[in-house]
């Protein structure tokens, strides 16, 4: 958890970083014709963010030298279901890319029902088929909000 | 007698044919969403903006307020029956809640926490149909310096009710407000914050930070936690309902008091967790037997469940007359009004009536029907959540890439929202609060311009902030706020100094 904390924090400090120097690219004191000049507004948050993250870094450097037990990151054995799901998921948007949301979710769906739920396969086909069917209908047609499709592109919109 | 004019005209919106069935169909995916894992209010609204857009304004908000007042309603489901609260505010429910549950009373409670939701929000949409008016009249008088300093009132409210660390929310606001400024400058229009790329361009969009950080760091946060369901079933017959029903009158102090700590909290941003609890509090020092609560005792569902809605629905009042989000999901629907043109403010009310009108309407008959519906359907909606998770788990993860991608039909935006799982569930263990980046990410831009607005008026001098009256005044109980943290440790270890003397 401290780790995790520091490790936070460090990201969080180097975004601060980045949003400092972008301040100074625009410029951050003096006047311009438009009022103050466009990086005093993003310097000031950067700065903000960077104290911050010194701060929490240095609360976990005190709790560090103090040795307050803390409770692990992750729970032991709790990485593997976040993947489980986190993985797959950006499998389906990558295939989205290709064969379009609607396809990519029913397979993604039928992987995850079939081989982490452990259901019988006319539960899988049955999910993962109506779900997404049912999305294309409320979503495309009855309020024609289009979502990607890919290569099937043509065969859907007709 | 001009609001209840106007009220009577926002009624009659509220129930024309088409508002009723749009309301109806909020209220019941809203309840559908408030029992689902990982779909709370914030992100049933945030999937369900793009599809507004097909709609009139005022049908749009009263959808969207729908799925808000469904989603509490769902919360109650999920925090009586399985013990798990859907949102913070609920926490307080289930203390008695599930309790009374557990010993077969599931009927009694639910029916209990359904009318005194709606009792509170009574009680909160009287008060906001008479205040709103007043309020917005007073806040007309608001320029540039007087907005952001009702901007930065909210947020030092939410660093000091924020939670564990101050620092982090404090960090976590700033982290949305950088977000928000990510594109193109609003004055000058020059790119800022988009290191050379298209894609940074377009900025975040804060419904894909709402998907992602609420929805997704929820789904992984229960898988990583490996979510077990042990919930209690229900049968409701009609005449234990309304027994129950008939029983509810006496506690007549507790309703009173908790609608009115949650009316006076809920102004204030983030304020229904802590009514809750307070109220809670209170009914318990002044139940005649307090040792009863925790077990299971009606006093202890009515108590949190009034404060907890009276809050929820008070929170409309900062929304409609000052811009001002009091949760989540309320910013979510502020964003929402931003992208169909309306200017949230004191200007709604002169330019929009029947906008505003018809959504203070829209609370008093939604608030009616869902009682009725949630008592009738309580069942079906229980057994959602025994459906099995590997089955509810990508279908959630689907339906958030739908909204994700729909706000403005890019690709990338649902790697954003993956990312955002991720920092949601990160940010959840490291005690970094969400809801803070959230309402900085849809106010950003509006802060900005009003900070900049102002120094421009005061030809720099950030004094503008603290010389006009109003201005000065809330911007001194911003800073009082902010540091109230910073106080409270000052005073304890004074205390403690004092105290160590006599110790040793």
């Amino acid at each position: 958890m401290r780790k995790a904390d520091a490790i936070c924090a460090l990201i969080i400090l180097a975004i601060g970083i980045l949003v400092l120097c972008e301040a100074a690219r625009l410029g951050i004191f003096g006047w311009s014709t438009s009022g103050p000049e466009p990086g005093m507004y993003i310097f000031l948050l950067g700065m903000g963010v960077s104290v911050g993250s010194l701060v929490v870094l240095g609360q976990v450097f005190v709790e560090w030298r103090k040795a307050v037990p803390v409770k692990p990151f992750i729970r032991p054995g709790g990485l593997r279901p976040v993947l489980y799901v986190a993985v797959p998921a950006a499998m389906m948007v990558l295939l989205t890319e290709f064969i379009g949301l609607y396809i990519a979710a029913g397979l993604y769906l039928a992987v995850y029902m079939r081989w982490i739920g452990k259901h019988k396969w006319i539960t899988v086909a049955a999910v993962s088929i109506l779900l997404p069917l049912v999305s294309y209908f409320i979503f495309d047609r009855i309020f024609l909000i289009p979502l990607p499709k890919g290569r099937f592109e043509d065969l859907l919109t007709f | 007698m001009e609001a209840v004019y106007n009220l009577l005209i926002g009624l009659q919106t509220a129930l024309s044919p088409f508002n009723l069935t749009v309301l109806v169909a909020g209220l019941f995916v809203g309840t559908f969403v408030g029992v689902l894992p990982g779909l709370g209010g914030a992100n049933g609204v945030a999937i369900l903006i793009p599809v507004t857009f097909r709609l009139p304004p005022t049908s749009a908000v009263i959808l969207l307020a729908a799925i808000y007042w469904g989603a509490l309603f769902g919360g109650v489901i999920t925090s009586i029956l399985f013990n798990i609260p859907g949102e913070p505010w609920s926490v307080a429910t289930c203390f008695d809640g599930y309790p009374m549950a557990k010993k077969g009373k599931a009927c009694e409670a639910l029916t209990t926490a359904f009318c005194s939701h709606f009792f509170g929000a009574m009680v909160a949409t009287l008060i906001l149909t008479f205040a709103a008016p007043i309020v917005a009249e007073f806040t007309l008088m608001f320029g540039p310096p007087e907005t952001f300093a009702v901007m930065m009132l909210t947020f030092s409210a939410l660093v000091s009710l924020g939670g564990m660390s101050p620092v982090k929310s404090v960090v976590s606001t700033l982290l949305g407000f950088i977000m928000a400024a990510v594109g193109i400058d609003i004055v000058t229009g020059r790119l800022r914050l988009t290191f050379g790329s298209t894609e940074l361009m377009g900025g975040f969009s804060f419904i894909v930070a709402v998907i992602g950080l609420f929805g997704l760091g929820e789904v992984f946060m229960t898988v990583e936690e490996g979510l077990r369901l042990e919930g209690v079933s229900v049968r409701m017959g009609v005449r234990t309902v309304f027994q129950t029903m008939a029983q509810l009158p006496r506690f007549w102090r507790t309703y009173i008091r908790g609608a009115l700590i949650g009316c006076w909290m809920g102004i204030k941003p983030g304020g229904a967790t802590p009514a809750s609890f307070m109220s809670y509090g209170f009914a318990k020092q002044f139940s005649k037997n307090p040792e009863e609560f925790g077990t299971g005792t009606i006093e202890g569902v009515i108590a949190p469940e009034v404060a907890a809605h009276a809050a929820g629905v008070s929170a409309t009042l900062p929304m409609i007359t000052l811009g001002i989000p009091g949760s989540p999901t309320m910013a979510v629907i502020l964003g929402g009004l931003m992208m169909w043109g309306l200017q949230p403010g004191p200007m709604l009310f002169k330019e929009n009536p029947e906008f505003v009108w018809g959504l203070i309407g829209s609370i008093w008959v939604a608030n009616a029907i869902g009682v009725v519906m949630v008592l009738c359907f309580v069942p079906f909606f229980a057994s959602i959540l025994r459906a099995p998770f590997s089955i509810l788990m990508p279908s959630i993860v689907f339906v958030c890439a739908i909204g994700a991608y729909a706000v403005n039909n890019r690709m990338i935006d649902i790697w954003y929202m993956i990312l955002f799982g991720f920092v949601g569930m990160a940010f959840k263990k490291l005690d970094y609060p969400i809801a803070p980046m959230v309402l900085a990410l849809v106010l950003g831009d509006m802060a900005e311009s009003a900070m900049r607005q102002s120094l421009v008026m005061s030809q720099g001098s950030p004094l503008i902030f603290f010389n006009r009256p109003i201005a000065g005044i809330v911007n001194g109980l911003a800073v009082l706020f902010f540091f109230w943290p910073l106080v409270t440790v000052l005073r304890d270890r004074i205390r403690k100094k004092l105290r160590a003397p006599v110790d040793a």
